[in-house]
């Protein structure tokens, strides 16, 4: 009932206050948008907007990222459907089926089929996070101290090495790049300068936001660049058509399905909505009696990975606001926008802004909701969007991110970063690292090193001090348990024969 | 065309069967290597320049850094392993993303790979790097101040963009990477508002637009709308630059707008 109380709170804040709705309104339609746009993301939209959010409330900041979350998930899906181009990673899985059937001529299916499962996928994850995280943030502030939250760190970044990444070798490489960057300025404990070069600038760190804006916003308009060399562009025919009742009801199993892997994959750090999605379609075809037909156009293909991934958004919001551990890239710069409010993510959140996190929990539900009205009509807009030529938007994105980078602090010299972290994005991504891996390991490796020289100091610098505290000796344990287990499947496991191809 | 398969572990496109040294290895695999390898070496070498005591602290300012360099280097052997064994393959277990945005795809289709290749592109890559440090060592060399400093980096300034102007062509990507890197280093001096303009017609140029016309409706929406929103609503400050006549073109629309 309290639950209930503080989501009617938050939503009257919300939608009581004009600058709250027009963020929102912004937030679900921009999201949408980028996220449907080929060549950028909903993280390039956050990217460009994460320094501005320093001249908003942080109820607003925040507020901002999640609605983005929410749609910009969904609207990824529309380029993976039409254009066989996942607008994240989290999408991927929707073009095995959704792009097979724009080829057959049913992209307004596979397009509605999205809307609506998106949707639901979202709005029942958005529900259970609403009652768990207050729960798993009260446990938090008595059970997790510094070596649990290293422990957890280790175990995110042990997770998410599998993710992003070509090999396991590239994704932990891309992880201790982060790490490496992280480490640059001032040391936690001491104060000593760390790999300054005797630059001024470097005394404070490589700041986040033109190192994000860089690797995500940057990066993608020189691959694009490069696709565009390759000669790969063009514009797909499209209706938006819903799914029947009947269809819908037919697919109930695997959409409740797709719920549960969604939630539980979303909730843990370092994967989240990617690992939801592919588990969502693996399942889909395991549980199929027609497996045969995946991958070439069924739309329980596109059902069961849309409604995954949605439902992984509003469980990757626990882990961060429960014990303020990004669980992927825009929940890493969600961290971001906290630190520039001069707040940190986790379990206090919730008895110092408790209003703070109760908007946010009713604007996500709201943007799920909005899903269904709002990417019925954008849909047909983005349409029409993408037949913008992208030599006219390239310039765009490339000037509000310098216009991004240089509003931090003031400095050239960020945007020089900016377009530096760029170009070494770009050329990291075609070798197969992952971007989303550096930019995880970026805000991981501060959180990751303070919790560390917290936790030795705690335990006296005695190690075995870890196999008191049963909490973090566990993570730790499931940590290096998946780490030998990636480990061994580099080694020893055998690569699947190639003669199953998922997109005819 | 058909994109590569991009179900997690299972297909990627063909191992390339040139330059191979041992095993599936290539030579840009171990290029690669070396690379990591240096960077661990320098790295490590240079933390001994902040190998400190810290009095409450046991493991002191090195301790992270250096594991995270150990298992650098460990993770670089790894990759080098998983080369010489599966050359260009996926790793089985890996849920992938950067397999799957077709940048590796499109470099390999454009050929833009080869030695050839990344030595055009980072020859490009040193105009921004060279306008930062050039002009100070000749203005050193000629002991000159104010306004002989001005000069010489606005003489340096227009030979860089006549060496990317006239090399452009070879190397598009090379030099879309350049482009924004250049415009960074000029933006102190320069100026956003002057140089804003010319990089917009730029990163269209190079994405393949021609037509003059629609380049200059585009470029005046896109500057007109950033400065609406920018300057004009949002006060953003932006960069005018400090070298005449530019710091007064600059300061000329900052005023005219506010």
């Amino acid at each position: 009932m309290d639950a209930f109380n503080n989501f009617l709170t938050g939503t009257i804040t919300l939608f009581s206050d004009p600058l709250g709705i027009l963020i929102f309104f912004g937030g679900v339609i921009g999201g949408m948008l980028f996220g449907a746009i080929p060549g950028v993301s909903m993280l390039t939209l956050a990217a460009i907007l994460l320094p501005f959010t320093a001249h908003l409330s942080a109820e607003h900041g925040i507020m901002l990222f999640s609605v983005i979350y929410c749609t910009g998930v969904y609207g990824g899906a529309i380029t993976a459907i039409l254009f066989n181009i996942p607008g994240a990673p989290e999408n991927a899985p929707t073009a095995f089926d959704g792009y097979p059937m724009t080829q057959k001529g049913q992209a307004g299916k596979a397009v509605g089929a999205a809307v609506m499962c998106s949707a639901i996928g979202g709005t029942v994850s958005c529900i259970i996070m609403m009652l768990a995280t207050a729960p798993i943030a009260d446990w938090a502030i008595s059970a997790f101290g510094p070596p649990e939250i290293f422990a957890l760190v280790f175990f995110g970044l042990a997770v998410a090495a599998s993710v992003g990444a070509k090999t396991f070798w590239k994704g932990w490489l891309s992880i201790l790049i982060g790490l490496m960057v992280a480490v640059v300025g001032l040391d936690p404990v001491g104060g000593i300068e760390r790999y300054d070069f005797e630059m001024p600038y470097l005394l404070a760190g490589i700041h986040f936001i033109p190192t994000i804006l860089g690797f995500f916003a940057v990066s993608e308009i020189f691959v694009q660049a490069e696709k565009k060399a390759k000669g790969s562009y063009t514009a797909p025919k499209l209706s938006v058509n819903f799914p029947t009742l009947k269809e819908l009801i037919e697919h109930k199993f695997a959409v409740v399905r797709s719920i549960v892997i969604g939630f539980f994959c979303g909730i843990l750090p370092g994967i989240g909505a990617t690992l939801a999605a592919f588990m969502g379609y693996n399942e889909a075809v395991r549980w199929s009696k027609t497996p045969e037909q995946f991958g070439k156009g069924k739309l329980e293909g596109v059902i069961s990975s849309e409604t995954a991934n949605n439902a992984a958004t509003g469980a990757a919001m626990i882990p961060l606001l429960a014990l303020g551990l990004p669980g992927g890239a825009l929940t890493a710069m969600m961290v971001g926008v906290f630190q520039m409010h001069d707040m940190e993510p986790g379990p206090l959140v919730f008895i110092n802004s408790a209003e703070l996190v109760w908007v946010v929990f009713a604007a996500m539900f709201f943007a799920n909701i909005s899903i269904i009205f709002i990417g019925f009509l954008e849909t047909k807009t983005i349409i029409n969007l993408l037949r913008i030529p992208f030599q006219f938007l390239a310039p765009m994105i490339l000037l509000l991110a310098t216009v991004g980078a240089y509003a931090v602090r003031g400095l050239t010299i960020d945007v020089v970063v900016m377009f530096l972290a760029g170009v070494i994005g770009f050329f990291l991504r075609r070798s197969g690292y992952s971007v989303a891996g550096i930019v995880l390991g970026l805000i991981l490796g501060k959180i990751g090193e303070q919790t560390f020289a917290q936790a030795m100091q705690m335990l006296h610098f005695e190690w075995g001090g870890f196999f008191d505290r049963p909490i973090a000796l566990g993570l730790l344990i499931v940590g290096v348990v998946t780490l030998m287990g990636s480990v061994y499947g580099e080694f020893f496991k055998k690569k699947p024969p190639a003669a199953e191809t998922p997109v005819s | 065309m058909q994109r590569p398969e991009i179900y997690p572990g299972v297909v990627f496109p063909e191992t390339r069967k040139r330059n191979r040294i041992m095993g599936k290895l290539r030579s840009g695999h171990l290029v690669e290597a070396v690379l990591w390898l240096l960077l661990c070496l320098f790295l490590f070498i240079y933390s001994f320049q902040f190998d400190q005591d810290i009095e409450i602290y046991r493991f002191g300012a090195t301790a992270w850094p250096r594991a995270i360099i150990l298992l650098m280097a460990i993770a670089a052997l790894g990759q080098l392993y998983h080369h010489w064994k599966r050359g260009d393959e996926a790793s089985v277990q890996m849920i992938s993303a950067a397999v799957d945005d077709g940048s590796e795809e499109a470099a390999h289709e454009a050929h833009h790979e080869g030695l050839k290749w990344y030595a055009s592109t980072f020859g490009f890559l040193i105009i921004p790097f060279a306008y930062m440090r050039v002009p100070d060592w000749i203005a050193a060399l000629l002991s000159a101040e104010g306004t002989g400093v001005h000069a010489i980096r606005i003489v340096c300034a227009a030979i860089l963009i006549g060496i990317f102007v006239y090399s452009m062509r070879r190397n598009m990507i090379g030099a879309m990477l350049t482009l924004p890197l250049f415009f960074a280093a000029m933006l102190e001096d320069m100026g956003f508002y002057t140089l804003a303009p010319f990089f917009i017609i730029g990163v269209m140029y190079l994405f393949g637009e021609t037509r003059p016309k629609p380049m200059a409706t585009i470029m005046a929406l896109i500057f007109g709308l950033l400065m609406l929103l920018f300057v004009k609503i949002l006060y953003v400050g932006l960069p005018v630059g400090n070298i005449h006549p530019f710091y007064d073109i600059g300061s000329w629309i900052v005023t005219v707008l506010q």
